[in-house]
């Protein structure tokens, strides 16, 4: 437990000491100010004013995506792939802490920064509420997707550190599996096969954000998140003890 | 203390450690020699739990440190062969977050910090940060971090690289005290540091312990009979019968005719005939200008013993080469 609370305060303060974190949160405002921008006067344009501006902010945009595919990878990717080109993984490794607790303690340092790039976008929802009815229960479970999707994604970026020297081939590979993830449920429109169509199409990311959008929580996906972030973690771990890169 | 059985460590075919055994008592300081690739950073990276060995055992203060690789590592402060720091960190902000990680909180981690910094000399940076320090500055920050939580066990691997004269010797005068009630390991390539502040040396070559022993022991074994110089201000010519009986003295030779005249005494295993030497200069009034055993410093016995090895490896090669295998 140490270990991870060390590792997660540590970590957390090296975010807030980085020029790199606050150029993502930058883009990332921006990305997001953009995307509510128009929608807004996408929506305010009469013919076309169909359904609740919140609900196309999450998922209802290909900006959401990009988003996500690119902080997934890129928030995460220094932690581990720097100690190991520093050398002070060795430091590190030789402490009384086990590779779960400083994958989890890192971990758990990139979700809470993940989350903080998040909380500006309450205002979006707070601004559309003074104006007009906002139903919260959708968006508490928009959120929620956000957080799952965020998880899993933030776990892959981890796992690429975590097999990477290099924080830019970090990057690069997490985003290759992130699109890999993503384009895994996009097959469903692609394979013939019932059995097969069906098991990709609980994987297509963008009908479960639609969902979550709209309020449908699936605790399907939500496992489908958890043992996924879960299960890169481990591999994270593994990667960590083996030790056979060098 | 430190026990290692049978280290092994493969890397595909190729062997960079082999089967070593050595076990370091609490109290005592041992020093590992060897050539750049001997296998030395492998060996402690094993024994420091960083690298799995392929075969072989490692228990830290009588812990075992794969069956409880957390509770060896609490006994073990470690200064690795490149130490790399967090750099955007403060001095006093690392050690503390290090305080932090090897559980060391509250009050006592406020003191300890304190005594880490003045014992590694690091007062006058305490609030700088680390990017922007010397190599020196960084080492020593290392090694305070090493001895942060006062651990049984202390691995150093070359502690003194970096820094200049003056720090040298406070350092080491650091870690002679700490090897007082501490079991420590010290890998260097400054030969005379091992001779200073060594009990046992083990040197390392090609992957295996070649010699391992006091460094006394080490002459004697390895370069044979100490030599006693004599020089006389006026030769006598009984003299070379006169030294040669002297009890302990295998063979004197005489150089020069000229005087002063020297002798060179060639003396029996762990016998030092210098105090008979010179009763007899007083007995028969010989006028004694030099008295001198001259001692084979470890750097002599060192290159031959890794240069032994490699002339054997070469002439290995040769042979291979000449059976027409692959290099």
């Amino acid at each position: 437990m140490n270990g991870i609370r060390v590792t997660f305060g540590r970590e957390l303060r090296a975010y807030f000491f980085s020029p790199l974190a606050y150029g993502v949160l930058a883009s990332f405002l921006f990305i997001t100010g953009i995307t509510f921008a128009t929608l807004i006067g996408y929506l305010n344009d009469a013919p076309s004013a169909v359904g609740a501006p919140m609900e196309y902010f999450f998922g209802g945009t290909i900006l959401f995506w990009l988003a996500l595919a690119f902080v997934g990878p890129i928030l995460p990717m220094r932690l581990l792939s720097e100690e190991r080109r520093s050398g002070s993984l060795e430091i590190l490794m030789t402490a009384p802490v086990t590779e779960t607790q400083v994958v989890v303690g890192k971990y758990l340092a990139a979700l809470t920064f993940y989350l903080v790039l998040w909380a500006p976008t309450v205002l979006y929802a707070v601004i559309v509420a003074s104006y007009s009815k906002l139903d919260w229960g959708p968006l508490a479970s928009a959120y929620l997707g956000v957080l799952g999707i965020g998880a899993l994604f933030l776990s892959v970026g981890l796992f690429a550190s975590g097999i990477s020297r290099n924080q830019i081939v970090a990057a690069l590979v997490g985003f290759a599996l992130v699109f890999a993830l993503f384009i895994l449920g996009l097959l469903e429109f692609l394979v013939n096969d019932q059995s097969l169509r069906q098991v990709l199409s609980y994987l297509n990311l963008i009908q479960h954000m639609e969902d979550f959008s709209k309020g449908i929580v699936d605790t399907r996906r939500l496992v489908y998140y958890f043992s996924g972030t879960a299960f890169f973690l481990f591999l994270t771990s593994r990667a960590l003890a083996a030790n056979k890169w060098r | 203390m430190i026990e290692a059985q049978g280290l092994t460590r493969r890397y595909g075919d190729f062997t960079a450690v082999e089967d070593v055994s050595f076990s370091v008592e609490s109290g005592q300081i041992v020093g590992m020699l060897g050539p750049n690739g001997a296998g030395k950073t492998t060996t402690i990276r094993m024994i420091t739990g960083f690298l799995p060995p392929t075969a072989g055992r490692v228990s830290l203060a009588g812990i075992d440190l794969e069956q409880k690789p957390v509770e060896a590592r609490r006994q073990l402060g470690y200064l690795p062969e490149t130490v790399a720091l967090y750099p955007e960190m403060r001095v006093r902000e690392y050690l503390g977050y290090r305080a932090r990680l090897e559980g060391v909180r509250g009050k006592r981690a406020g003191e300890a910090i304190d005594r880490s910094i003045e014992r590694c000399l690091l007062g006058e940076v305490r609030d700088q940060i680390i990017a922007t320090l010397s190599k020196g500055y960084r080492q020593r920050v290392g090694l305070a971090t090493a001895i942060l939580h006062d651990p049984e066990v202390l691995i150093l691997d070359e502690p003194t690289v970096g820094l200049d004269p003056k720090q040298i010797i406070a350092i080491r005068d650091l870690i002679r005290d700490l090897g007082r009630e501490r079991t420590l390991l010290l890998s260097t390539h400054i030969l005379p540091e091992v001779e200073l502040l060594c009990q046992r040396v083990m040197i390392i070559d090609r992957g295996r312990i070649i010699a391992q022993g006091t460094p006394e022991s080490l002459r004697q074994q390895w370069l044979g009979r100490t030599v006693v110089t004599v020089t006389l201000k006026q030769g006598a010519p009984d003299a070379v019968e006169r030294l040669r009986a002297i009890d302990g003295v295998v063979g004197v030779t005489a150089n020069g005719a000229q005087p002063p005249v020297h002798f060179s005494l060639e003396c029996a295993e762990g016998r030092d005939p210098r105090e008979a030497v010179f009763r007899l200069a007083v007995e028969r009034g010989w006028v004694l200008l030099e008295l001198q055993q001259s001692k084979a410093s470890l750097e002599d016995i060192f290159v031959r013993l890794t240069t032994r090895e490699q002339d054997e490896a070469a002439a290995g090669d040769e042979a291979a080469a000449g059976d027409g295998g692959e290099a």
